[in-house]
């Protein structure tokens, strides 16, 4: 990025500031503490100007005679006040402009275009889940009218219609802002939305032959900055000032979508996407906010197991240690799915039980040319640098698998995957004197194992991933762990504790210390210094993925 | 479905004529698809996206936007009755019952479904009553054809076909009637000639000045190249083309001429704006998409003049440098668009079109494309939205100037057709000689079209500001009707301000009458109007100013073309007021809401739209103060009239529904794509 954009001089509402060039008007108040009210208009998409609700003053450098500007005793120019209010969205910002955010013929402006927004709107807030996260609400609060004059009857438009699979819309809350059809043409590149009909009867429509089911669907919903978009999944299930929300990443993929989930008493509600300039902007996939459903779901383990029969940890940790010991010659499946923070303690671990054949389990898809990379798995790079596996993460499996068919392999410690991904019929995994296998879902693997230990999914623990573009990103807890399952790291940590590990580990935070000092790259982090938007830890890699 | 192969034919040659963009070929075909089918159905917004490379999206966008484009079928023989203004005040209203009755169609239950409201008194048992005969399928836009039991005949109520001088008018067919007898109503239906091309008067008025019209109202006359060419048509160009571009721009800024179309800006000034030499092509696009209710002076050009419109635009796009040019020509002119087809390919084939034009190196093609009813398009952004194939929505300035960011992203130049005419004499007399014609800064000549309540309403032309409003209507016209008198004048369009009369105005320091009032830019600027596009519109002291504004709303609620926020909603909102006053519910407030919702649109919109919805409200207010409050006086609003609900919509088929897909067992609405 090029450090020589030149600063301009705006006045904004009296106070002289510098904005560099190319800022948008919009954009330099909001910087400048003067937050503009606005419905269409969005950083990412193109800009209609058609919501009007970001009316300013605006003014223009005197000009003299000789075409420069006249200057001020204060060494600025003169302003010329345009007596027509402007937009500030399509507004980029000038030399020696002037803007007045809050004047009387603004104010003017948005109450009459807030007053236009909510006659034909059905003002069914009480059930409207939008309710406490709806601009029509804020600005209602900051620049609307307690009363209404309208008399008439307001216009009757489609409601309850579903647009696809996942979105619902109610075409009376629509404000018309054109939001959604941008996005889909936009960013989507699926050109499903438009306007039917017209003037006051205009309404957000699919083509009946399509519907809106591109994967990125859910983002409309997102972004429509009233009710007229809802989340099929979302709708009716819980008031949004109830959620709590928790600040993580999606782990559906290499790109690692900065999200939220929102979630009440340990249920998660819903995931969306989180603003993140350097990885997935404002957008995020609808498979992947979806993927929360698996968290509940009915095959989900709860319980350390030894042979199917429940137990209690400190048993399942110590017939585990034993029967892997007992087994002789041990190889580790580790995962490219792990925190770098269990990564870490997974190769302590394979240290401490002479394993010297070990690896991840790649997972590879199309890529779809807007966020979702051909790298299925979240923490690639984390499994590299932590040495769980080589340059081509996958190479050594069918050694492995081939040392367990000779019978040179006799126990497998698996952290997280199931073996049957990676080749390993039922025979092979019953030929195995010791399969010990951390899990968060019941599958071939659990069967077959020994010792299953349940561990803990994405939304219930803290730690960090490396993405494919080697940035160091935070997960966050939004809710406890299900059942007697335990966070994977402790899990590590007993299993190296009965392995004889000296390492002395009573937090996340020890584990993030440990690894900081192990390992050149983390030196000198811990957890709180990733933030929220995470770091640039590697350099960025090559395999640029297209975003939008 | 089966395409013949003159249709597909007609189709290709079609989207030739947009070598930029397939998409600009969405109009064209609609069109071609509706002449031939009757209607666009589903499979035609398919088929018509596929061939041109769009999501159907993009076709039923148009489709749902402009009203000319019907997605059912409408009787064999189908009327389209002038709605607007002037035409109301001859008696438009009357001549749709007319019509209607003749035609055995229930007019008055098919509004009552229009409006969405039951049938009946206000009892509270408003239980659904199944409609009957096949009429509406929406409340709102959706369907605006009336049809007839045996489906022979149809109605519709349109907004302004641009004739105000000989309303009421209606299309019968694509075949344009004029000075229609409500007693000949019936007869109406079996119409087989047009009055397109017909001469209103002979004689031109002594008082005018012909310059744009010289051609006009010559009985016989034809409207070929021939007759054009006898009378010396086309030695302008010549002329031209032996010029350099540089120095006709020149003469074009001497002679002062301002933009025809409505905002008068100054025509040489436009092509300046255009850098000569850029990477980017130029195009130049005439705006014929005259509807502004009360002008009417396009029309006898394009009708009976074309050659001259053309001649006018070739010059025009060798002075800018343009190489493909487009005429927009409103939808409600096919007989017009036929006539400049032709007048086209007769130039083309003498060489005044095509590749180098009479020898001198120039090349320039020249197309046709049809509007389907929508005044938004004259918005000269809008047009070139509409131009690309897409809903007219007009853009925002900043960035997109035209002269900048015009058609396809490239320079254009939008001037109206009146602006473009004007050029050929100014080459033919030079700009300095053009500019003694008119007054300063008011050069040229001006067609004004004056309707409504005089003797003889008709189109003049004189030199600008040789006649104040005074003698137009009372010299010129030959005065108000018998034993009436004039009660207030519409200077320029139906969006100018309304003047009343008795008025006084400050111009330069003189007190002037309205009467005194000269017609020409500044001063009816000045007196707080403006000359427009040149629509005078008289109204006698026998008209009820709530209603004549009601008309004027309902017009701008129907054009709004629903893109920003206080146009789409405060149109309609200004509307249903008056609605309801003139129903004899308005409220004591409603003068002052009135105002309070103009004032919240004028100044705060995308384009010019908002100020020429708003104007007529905030200056009837103003003027007519007293017949507003005279209609408000309720303490309380009225009780609405019932309603169907929407189970009851849906029970009626007038919603048609599906069943909601997640299994509560009730009835959903459809999407609106599907209604």
């Amino acid at each position: 990025m090029s450090t020589e954009v030149p600063l301009l001089n705006v006045q904004v509402d009296g106070v002289w500031m510098q904005f560099p060039k190319g800022t948008k008007l919009i954009d330099a108040c909001n910087k400048a503490g003067k937050f503009i009210p606005h419905y269409c208009y969005h950083p990412k998409l193109s800009i209609p100007g058609n919501c009007r609700m970001c009316l300013i003053e605006m003014g223009m450098p005197k000009m003299g005679p000789d075409r420069k500007p006249i200057m001020a005793a204060d060494g600025h120019a003169e302003i010329a006040w345009i007596p027509r209010a402007q937009i500030s969205c399509a507004q980029d910002i000038v030399e020696g402009m002037g803007v007045r955010t809050d004047s009387p013929m603004v104010q003017e402006c948005r109450k009459g275009v807030m007053e236009f927004l909510l006659i034909n709107h059905p003002l069914d807030c009480p059930i409207c889940d939008q309710a406490g996260e709806c601009r029509l609400q804020e600005f209602s609060v900051e620049y609307g009218n307690a009363e209404s004059r309208f008399l008439e009857r307001k216009v009757k438009k489609p409601k309850n219609v579903e647009l696809g699979p996942r979105v619902t819309l109610d075409a009376e809350r629509c404000v018309l802002c054109s939001r959604c059809i941008r996005f889909m043409k936009e960013v989507a590149h699926d050109d499903v939305l438009g306007f039917v009909d017209r003037g006051g009867f205009s309404t957000i429509a699919c083509h009946p032959d399509k519907t809106l089911e591109s994967n990125y669907s859910l983002n409309t919903v997102d972004i429509c900055p009233v009710g007229a978009l809802t989340s099929t999944d979302f709708r009716f299930k819980m008031r949004v000032w109830f959620l709590k929300e928790t600040k993580t990443i999606d782990v559906s993929d290499g790109l690692g979508c900065n999200i939220l989930i929102g979630s009440r008493e340990d249920k998660i509600f819903r995931i969306t996407p989180r603003e993140n300039n350097d990885v997935n902007q404002f957008w995020m996939p609808d498979s992947h906010r979806l993927a929360y459903k698996a968290i509940h779901s009915e095959n989900r383990l709860t319980q350390p197991t030894v042979d199917s029969k429940p137990v209690e940890w400190s048993e399942a940790i110590a017939v585990a240690l034993s029967s892997l010991k007992a087994a002789g010659s041990l190889a580790m499946v580790a995962s490219a799915r792990l925190t770098n923070e269990e990564l870490y303690l997974a190769r302590h671990l394979a240290k401490a039980l002479n394993i010297t054949l070990h690896d991840v389990i790649p997972r590879k898809g199309q890529p779809d040319g807007i966020l979702i990379p051909e790298d299925r798995n979240p923490n690639t790079a984390g499994a590299k640098l932590l040495g769980l596996t080589g340059e081509t993460p996958g190479t050594a499996l069918p050694e492995l698998l081939d040392a367990v068919r000779k019978g040179t392999i006799q126990g497998i410690v698996c952290l997280g995957e199931d073996l049957t991904e990676c080749g390993f019929s039922l025979e092979d995994l019953a030929k195995l004197k010791a399969l010990v296998t951390t899990s968060t879902h019941s599958n071939a693997t659990t069967k077959a194992a020994h010792v299953v230990l349940p561990g803990t999914v994405w939304a219930e623990k803290r730690g960090s991933m490396i993405n494919i573009h080697g940035r160091l990103q935070r997960l966050n807890k939004a809710v406890e762990p299900i059942g007697h399952a335990k966070d994977d790291w402790e899990i590590l940590a007993a299993l190296l504790a009965g392995a004889g590990s000296n390492l002395s580990l009573h937090s996340i935070e020890d584990v993030f210390r440990a690894l900081s000092q192990d390992v050149a790259q983390f030196n000198g982090l811990n957890l709180g210094k990733i933030g929220d938007l995470g770091i640039q830890l590697l350099p960025k890699a090559e395999v640029a993925t297209p975003t939008a | 479905m089966t395409i013949p192969a003159a249709l597909l034919a007609q189709i290709e040659e079609a989207i030739s004529h947009y070598p930029v963009s397939k998409r600009s070929a969405s109009l064209p075909l609609l069109h071609l698809w509706q002449e031939h089918f009757g209607f666009i159905s589903d499979e035609a917004v398919s088929w018509i996206a596929t061939k041109l490379e769009l999501q159907p999206i993009n076709v039923l966008e148009l489709v749902t936007f402009y009203p000319m484009f019907r997605r059912q079928p409408a009787g064999k023989t189908h009327i389209r009755v002038c709605r607007t203004l002037s035409c109301s005040m001859a008696g438009s209203y009357e001549l749709r019952d007319a019509l209607a009755a003749s035609a055995n169609i229930d007019i008055k239950t098919w509004n009552e479904h229009m409006q969405g409201h039951a049938h009946g008194d206000n009892s509270h048992d408003h239980s659904p009553k199944k409609l009957t005969g096949h009429a509406v399928h929406n409340p709102g836009h959706g369907n605006p054809i009336a049809v007839s039991p045996d489906g022979k005949f149809s109605i519709e109520f349109v907004e302004c076909l641009a004739s105000c001088g000989s309303a009421p008018v209606a299309m019968v067919n694509d075949l344009f009637q004029e000075n229609i007898k409500i007693a000949d109503a019936a007869t109406l239906w079996n119409t087989k000639t047009s009055q397109a091309t017909r001469t209103l008067t002979t004689q031109p008025h002594p008082r005018e000045h012909r310059l744009i019209f010289k051609n006009i109202d010559k009985p016989g006359r034809g409207n070929d190249l021939e007759t054009y060419l006898s009378e010396g048509g086309y030695e302008a160009l010549k002329k031209a083309l032996s010029s350099k571009p540089e120095d006709l721009l020149e003469e074009v800024k001497k002679s002062g001429l301002r933009g025809r179309g409505g905002a008068g800006f100054p025509c040489g000034t436009k092509w300046s704006f255009i850098k000569r030499g850029g990477p980017k092509p130029t195009y130049l696009i005439c705006n014929a998409d005259e509807s502004e209710p009360g002008t009417f002076k396009d029309r006898y050009i394009i009708h009976q003049d074309p050659h001259q419109l053309i001649e006018g635009m070739i010059i025009s796009c060798f002075t800018v440098g343009a190489n493909l040019a487009y005429l927009y020509i409103r939808g409600e002119f096919p007989e017009g668009a036929l006539i400049l087809e032709k007048a086209l390919a007769e130039a083309r084939a003498k060489g005044l079109l095509g590749k180098n034009i009479l020898g001198s190196g120039f090349d320039l093609e020249l197309y046709v494309h049809r509007g389907a009813g929508a005044y938004i398009c004259g918005e000269e952004t809008g047009l070139i939205e509409s131009l690309e194939g897409k809903r007219p929505y007009p853009r925002i300035k900043p960035p997109y100037f035209p002269a900048v960011l015009g058609l396809y992203q490239c320079p254009t130049i939008v001037n109206n057709v009146e602006t473009l005419c004007h050029v050929k004499h100014i080459v033919e007399m030079g700009g300095e000689a053009y500019a003694k014609i008119g007054r300063p800064n008011n050069t040229g000549t001006r067609i004004l079209c004056v309707s409504g309540d005089v003797q003889k309403p008709g189109y003049y032309e004189v030199a600008v500001g040789s006649i104040t409003l005074g003698e137009l209507i009372n010299e010129v016209c030959g005065g108000m009707k018998p034993g009436r008198s004039l009660k207030g004048v519409i200077p320029g369009g139906s969006s100018a301000k309304v003047l009343r009369a008795g008025e006084k105005f400050k111009i330069k320091d003189q007190e002037v009458s309205l009467e005194d009032l000269p017609m020409d830019f500044d001063s009816l600027a000045a007196a707080g109007s403006m000359a427009g596009s040149g629509g005078v519109i008289v109204m006698d002291d026998t008209r009820n100013m709530v209603e004549i504004l009601n008309n004027i709303n309902e017009f701008y609620a129907h054009e709004s073309c629903g893109q920003c926020t206080p146009c789409r909603e405060g149109a309609q909102w200004m509307k249903k007021i008056t609605d309801r006053i003139v129903a004899g519910g308005g409220v004591e407030s409603d003068p002052a809401t009135l105002k309070n919702v103009a004032d919240n649109i004028a100044g705060k919109t995308i384009c010019a739209f908002g100020e020429a919805c708003s104007w007529p409200t905030q200056s009837f207010l103003a003027k007519f103060k007293e017949e507003f409050s005279a209609k408000s006086l309720k303490a309380t609003p009225p009780p609405m009239p019932p309603e169907y609900t929407r189970d009851e919509l849906i029970a009626n088929d007038v919603i048609p529904a599906v069943r909601a897909p997640r299994g509560n067992g009730h009835e959903i609405m459809a999407p609106a794509a599907t209604r």
